[in-house]
């Protein structure tokens, strides 16, 4: 059933020039910008020893086990936004349409409806995970100067963590398309997300700085943090954060709840 | 007979207007049941809350003695208002996802295209029909689940003279196939040509309902000519005369009750008049409509 559902929307998109664009940009960049790290660093060092700079890259492990694994989760989790803009597109498209009314009329429950919205966006979501968990397997066997087999299957728990970060975020853009509806000002808050939670965000700073990791943009990076202060601090956060794992999780069953509560009032 | 549809109550407010005001109404299975009324009037709305797309305020149907559901829905072939279809997908893969979403076989896809004259444009994307194409679609699309009931909402809006003519030998060809059929429209001529039911809206109420054949019933008028000087006269002595009219040289007798043209016709010839014309003329259902407007 819920294959048949995922089917349905599958069947719209991939007749969708726009959605081949969108997704071929996104899964090419994060592909060949995980894939070429390691050379891009060589030229932009080539560069600085233009100067008479002398720096040693081969003390940086970016593509060793297990660093390789957080690495590249964290670089790829920037492009996210790209799918986010497609999920906008996808759902927007159905209202400019009125698709939505006549999916409904034919006999899908609005559940259903938003149900093969929500499955694209997990398979949208495994894909990520699936071609950088390649990616990283593979230059991590490249570029590891020795194999060690613990470290290969270390830190593998950022994996379901990207799934969940890109998943929640995919969630939050399809419920502000299924509230605002329309596709050019969706894309721009979605957009802008980050920088108004962030303006939200130093303004309470002060007076209840404990609130900070529930905020929805917080959480959702917050999963994954920034790895490459280890290669200057020697310190930095290796692990998932329970914490950060239970507040995403708990925001993306808000979203996809409140696109349904949406969904049911609203008459289409 | 089986009842297909049954409403009762049905109201539906947007803010403080009132769209739908306490709508009862029956549709029994085989009827071909028309939804009159000016726009505005509640036609749309009532059919959007049928189809589950408008949440009524009050009120509850049932489909085939049924609470509704979403699978209900599978089982009635609707087109509301105008056709809505993915534009960059071909008539061919809309009607294909159409059977995915309705959860029937594909293999009825060829036979409705043949059905609405669209085989040959079947591979063209649908933003490059024309509005005639684009409405015979939108009908393809409501017969592809072989649906015991069909809506259809104002099918020939916007058409050409050609396109009217298409659709209504189309509605004619579906009804002839035992269909029980809710057809809003505006065109009484056609609802008259095409019905056995119909229900008149106006400002959100129901002001009539019943079947078709009774708008020809009561008083009859016939129209009248002869070659005589005195006819105004004559048709004056006649004891069935409720009153005269002349329109267009003709005589417009409206006649009591238990009088019909024959008796007109009997008369005149008694008197040893010959009429070159005499038509009894049934009332129009647009005759019918307008008056039941202006009651109320």
């Amino acid at each position: 059933m819920l294959l048949h559902l995922l089917k349905i929307d599958l069947k719209k998109l991939t007749s969708y020039r726009t959605f081949w664009v969108v997704c071929g940009l996104y899964f090419i960049t994060i592909g060949f910008s995980t894939a070429s790290g390691w050379e891009f660093l060589k030229w932009a060092v080539s560069l600085v020893e233009g100067f008479g700079q002398k720096v040693n890259i081969d003390r940086i492990p970016l593509y060793h086990f297990p660093d390789v694994w957080l690495n590249l989760v964290w670089w790829s989790g920037f492009f996210k936004v790209l799918l986010g803009i497609m999920t906008v597109i996808s759902i927007t498209n159905e209202y400019t349409y009125r698709t939505l009314r006549q999916n409904v009329i034919d006999g899908l429950s609005r559940w259903e409806f938003l149900l093969t919205k929500i499955l694209t966006n997990f398979l949208l979501s495994l894909l990520s995970v699936v071609l950088i968990f390649f990616i990283a397997l593979i230059t991590g066997f490249i570029y590891t100067p020795e194999i060690n087999w613990s470290y290969v299957f270390t830190d593998l728990e950022f994996y379901p963590a990207y799934l969940l970060e890109v998943f929640s975020f995919l969630s939050y853009a399809l419920m502000l398309g299924i509230l605002i509806q329309r596709s050019g000002l969706t894309i721009i808050l979605l957009l802008l997300s980050y920088l108004l939670e962030f303006i939200i965000k130093t303004n309470i700073d002060d007076y209840a700085p404990w609130i900070l990791p529930f905020f929805p943009m917080e959480s959702i990076s917050a999963l994954i943090k920034m790895p490459l202060y280890r290669y200057a601090f020697q310190e930095i956060q290796d692990y998932v954060d329970p914490l950060s794992v239970a507040v995403a999780f708990a925001w993306m069953v808000a979203f996809n709840y409140f696109s349904y509560l949406k969904l049911k009032r609203s008459d289409l | 007979m089986k009842t297909v549809l049954s409403i009762k109550g049905l109201t539906k407010d947007y803010g403080r207007l009132r769209a739908v005001n306490q709508l009862d109404l029956e549709v029994q299975q085989g009827q071909v049941f028309g939804m009159l009324g000016p726009n505005g009037s509640g036609k749309t709305t009532t059919l959007g809350m049928l189809m589950g797309v408008t949440n009524p305020t009050a009120g509850e149907f049932t489909w085939f003695g049924e609470t509704p559901t979403h699978t209900l829905r599978k089982k009635i072939g609707a087109v509301l208002e105008h056709p809505i279809f993915y534009p960059y997908l071909s008539g061919q893969k809309n009607l294909e996802l159409n059977a995915m979403v309705k959860e029937c076989p594909a293999d009825n896809i060829p036979k409705v295209l043949d059905l609405v004259e669209l085989s040959g444009r079947k591979d063209d994307k649908y933003k490059t029909y024309s509005l005639g194409m684009k409405q015979r679609l939108a009908i393809a699309s409501a017969l592809l689940n072989e649906p015991t009931v069909l809506i259809l909402d104002e099918p020939t809006n916007g058409l050409d003279p050609m396109g009217i003519a298409e659709i209504r030998e189309l509605t004619k060809k579906i009804a002839a196939s035992g269909k029980t059929i809710i057809l809003a429209s505006h065109l009484l001529d056609e609802v008259q040509k095409v019905c056995t039911h119909f229900a008149v809206l106006k400002k959100s109420n129901l002001i009539h309902s019943g079947p078709v054949d009774d708008v020809g019933r009561g008083a009859e008028t016939v129209e009248v000519q002869a070659d005589v000087a005195n006819l105004s006269e004559l048709l004056m002595d006649f004891s069935g005369t409720a009153s005269i009219n002349r329109e267009n040289g003709y005589f417009q007798v409206t006649l009591r009750d238990e009088f019909h043209g024959k008796d007109l016709n009997r008369f005149l010839f008694d008197k040893g008049v010959v009429a070159n014309h005499l038509v009894t003329k049934k009332k129009s259902l647009e005759k019918m409509f307008l008056e039941i407007l202006s009651e109320h």
